[in-house]
């Protein structure tokens, strides 16, 4: 996949077809990658595709001026479809380069069961349905429920389903139920102690925005949380602004949102953010019967309206 | 005179004996990552490399509220807020005390924050040395030793079950002085602190040239080709500066009612395109330029001001960077002008 991907590429930019590849390269840290943004055809051999490309590369599309080939596993196609149906992104502007993705391995979920920093392991392989982590000479399997991202359990499309090429053959959907635990725990709780809950977690917010800026689905040129006029919250780390912030930006990527996981993934402070995201996503499918991303001549939930909508005030 | 050593065992009891006197803060992992947090009591875990927040937090916080102002007739009745006390800061590694003397050249000598300098001036440092770096860590570049002694007060080194403790101030030794459940260490314990140090210096294996960097800055400042190429990926977010242990730029807000308000100073960072915005505009709009801004005034445009790189290596911004951007890339790759292309 790793060679055809790399071939496609050289092609592609060779061929004059497009003038950037978005990609994947190995990471300065052990168990890491990196995006690769290059407009150079020599650059294309240090493409690479393994259990780590965690980036949801949809996110520099909208920053970078001409065509794009753009490596996408399922959730960042899904993110590129929504992008085109909010005309952010035009479609014959980008070359998909498809990966039909089985998961991305969580190291803060490995480290966890291993009880050691990713630093401290020697090695981490993907085999099937086990990761196998490799940690003084010793071998220990996880289960793929156990060292996968929450997100790729419950990714309902690893195989992208809008791409120019397919790079591999198609991989079904872990579909595993393991995914939803932690938001159904939530759920579950009193609303007192969920609002106690939601305090301590928001408290550690440093407001550096990662959750934001690694987001396809947040591309507005401006953010409310820097208006000034009116100033919406206040732009220091107080907990209950930080709720704010976050309650808002869910609200403005209803309906956006594909459930990459990426801005809990981002966040260096380990704030469970994909469980505001996934719960809303939940919301909108259950309310609006839609899932972002997976039509691109469907109209965009939040900004159109029918006739026939519940509200009257619609109409 | 011989230096002390304490079992590791009885570090609470020695921590008991300080709380009485100061705040004590310590490693923790409670909040849900690790910080230095108020200290419960409990044993002390020391056995990871540093903490995601770092110490500077203790010193300029996030977020502070500078003072409280009510509208009286025609005048103003400022409140100030209350003093924080002292602090005994327990397990700062030595990059992160070392960026406190950093943060010193500007906070301290150069203007007198009154905020920080109420905090800094009172606090101690009781500094752990590390003994397994990261594989982010590059302090070893940056002329400072996992293990060193120089910015703390005093100084432990993990040997064994019991750490030696090197007493490197005056208000160290006091602290000493006044502490109860310490051993002499014996001419073997200062062998295995020296074998112990070395090794954690060497397992520092990230490095960077410093040499001659503040020139070859200069030299590429303006090579737009090189700062957009290592730009591209950057997702202008806050984490490499917020977090970073000398990043200190500041943000001030007044939150108002009617009558009244709170004046807010907190963090602020030349990652975000609506960095000082509020004056007038961000001179910096486009992200190579602010890229090449955070790489420089670490590396160039503070030492030419006060000598020192801004930077001790500690690696956060490599390792908590969502899209793996690396500065020891960065500059391990400045691009060099030949003559030839002249």
């Amino acid at each position: 996949m790793e060679q055809k991907l790399r071939n496609e590429a050289r092609a592609l930019l060779e061929q004059g077809k497009i003038d950037w590849i978005i990609g994947f390269e190995v990471g300065s840290l052990k168990f890491t990658t990196t995006p690769l943004i290059t407009k150079d055809k020599s650059d294309t051999e240090r493409l690479v595709i393994n259990p780590f490309i965690a980036n949801n590369l949809a996110n520099f599309l909208t920053q970078i001026k001409g065509r794009v080939g753009i490596v996408a596993k399922g959730c960042e196609s899904r993110s590129i479809v929504s992008l085109i149906q909010d005309n952010k992104v035009v479609r014959e502007n980008v070359v998909i380069l498809g990966v039909p993705c089985t998961g991305v391995i969580d190291l803060s979920k490995v480290e966890k069961l291993v009880g050691k920093d990713r630093d401290e392991l020697d090695d981490i392989v993907r085999e099937r349905d086990k990761v196998i982590i490799k940690v003084n000479g010793k071998k220990k399997e996880l289960s793929t429920t156990q060292a996968l991202f929450d997100h790729c359990l419950a990714c309902e499309l690893p195989t992208p389903r809008e791409y120019d090429i397919l790079l591999g053959e198609p991989t079904p959907p872990i579909a595993n139920p393991a995914a939803q635990e932690s938001i159904k725990k939530l759920k579950q709780v009193a609303p007192e102690q969920r609002w106690a809950s939601w305090e301590k977690e928001l408290s550690r917010c440093i407001r550096c925005y990662a959750c934001r800026n690694v987001c396809p689905a947040c591309f507005c040129q401006r953010c409310f949380v820097e208006e000034t006029e009116p100033q919406w919250v206040l732009p220091a780390p107080r907990w209950q602004d930080n709720l704010i912030f976050q309650i808002i930006r869910n609200i403005h990527v209803a309906g956006r949102c594909t459930d990459c996981g990426e801005c809990e993934r981002a966040c260096p402070v380990n704030i469970p953010l994909r469980s505001l995201t996934r719960g809303m996503y939940d919301i909108v499918g259950e309310l609006f019967q839609f899932k972002a991303g997976l039509d691109k001549d469907a109209l965009p939930l939040m900004t159109h309206y029918e006739e026939k909508e519940a509200e009257d005030f619609f109409r | 005179m011989a230096n002390k050593k304490i079992s590791k065992k009885d570090i609470a009891k020695l921590l008991n004996q300080w709380s009485r006197e100061f705040a004590v803060f310590v490693p923790s992992k409670e909040s849900g990552i690790a910080t230095m947090a108020r200290w419960d009591g409990k044993d002390v875990t020391l056995d990871w490399y540093r903490n995601t927040v770092i110490p500077k937090a203790n010193f300029l916080p996030a977020m502070e509220e500078m003072f409280r102002f009510q509208k009286d007739k025609e005048s103003y009745n400022i409140e100030l807020p209350p003093d924080g006390g002292k602090q005994l800061i327990f397990g700062i590694r030595p990059c992160d005390a070392r960026a406190l003397a950093i943060i010193d050249a500007n906070f301290k000598n150069l203007y007198q924050d009154p905020y920080y300098l109420s905090r800094r001036d009172s606090a101690v440092l009781i500094g752990v040395g590390c003994i397994n770096p990261s594989e982010s860590c590059f302090c070893t570049s940056l002329g400072i030793s996992p293990t060193e002694s120089k910015d703390v007060d005093l100084m432990l080194t993990d040997i064994g079950d019991q750490f030696l403790i090197e007493e490197v101030t005056d208000k160290g030794k006091k602290l000493i002085a006044k502490a109860s459940g310490l051993g002499e260490a014996t001419k073997e314990d200062e062998t295995r602190a020296k074998e112990m140090k070395e090794t954690s210096y060497n397992k520092v294996t990230r490095k960077i040239n410093t040499e001659g960097i503040v020139e070859r800055l200069i030299a590429c400042f303006d090579d737009q080709d090189f700062w957009e190429k290592i730009a591209a990926k950057c997702i202008s977010c806050g984490i490499c500066t917020l977090l970073c242990p000398t990043c200190y730029c500041f943000d001030i807000n007044d939150e108002l009612t009617k009558q009244q308000g709170t004046r807010f100073r907190s963090l602020d960072s030349c990652a975000f395109p609506v960095y000082t915005k509020m004056p007038m505009e961000n001179p910096r709009a486009e992200k190579w330029k602010r890229v090449r801004q955070k790489v420089c005034h670490k590396y160039g445009f503070f030492p030419m001001s006060f000598n020192a790189i801004a930077c001790t290596g500690c690696g956060r911004c490599i390792r908590l960077c969502p899209v793996n951007w690396d500065i020891t890339q960065v500059l391990n790759n400045l691009p060099v002008k030949t003559e030839v292309g002249k």
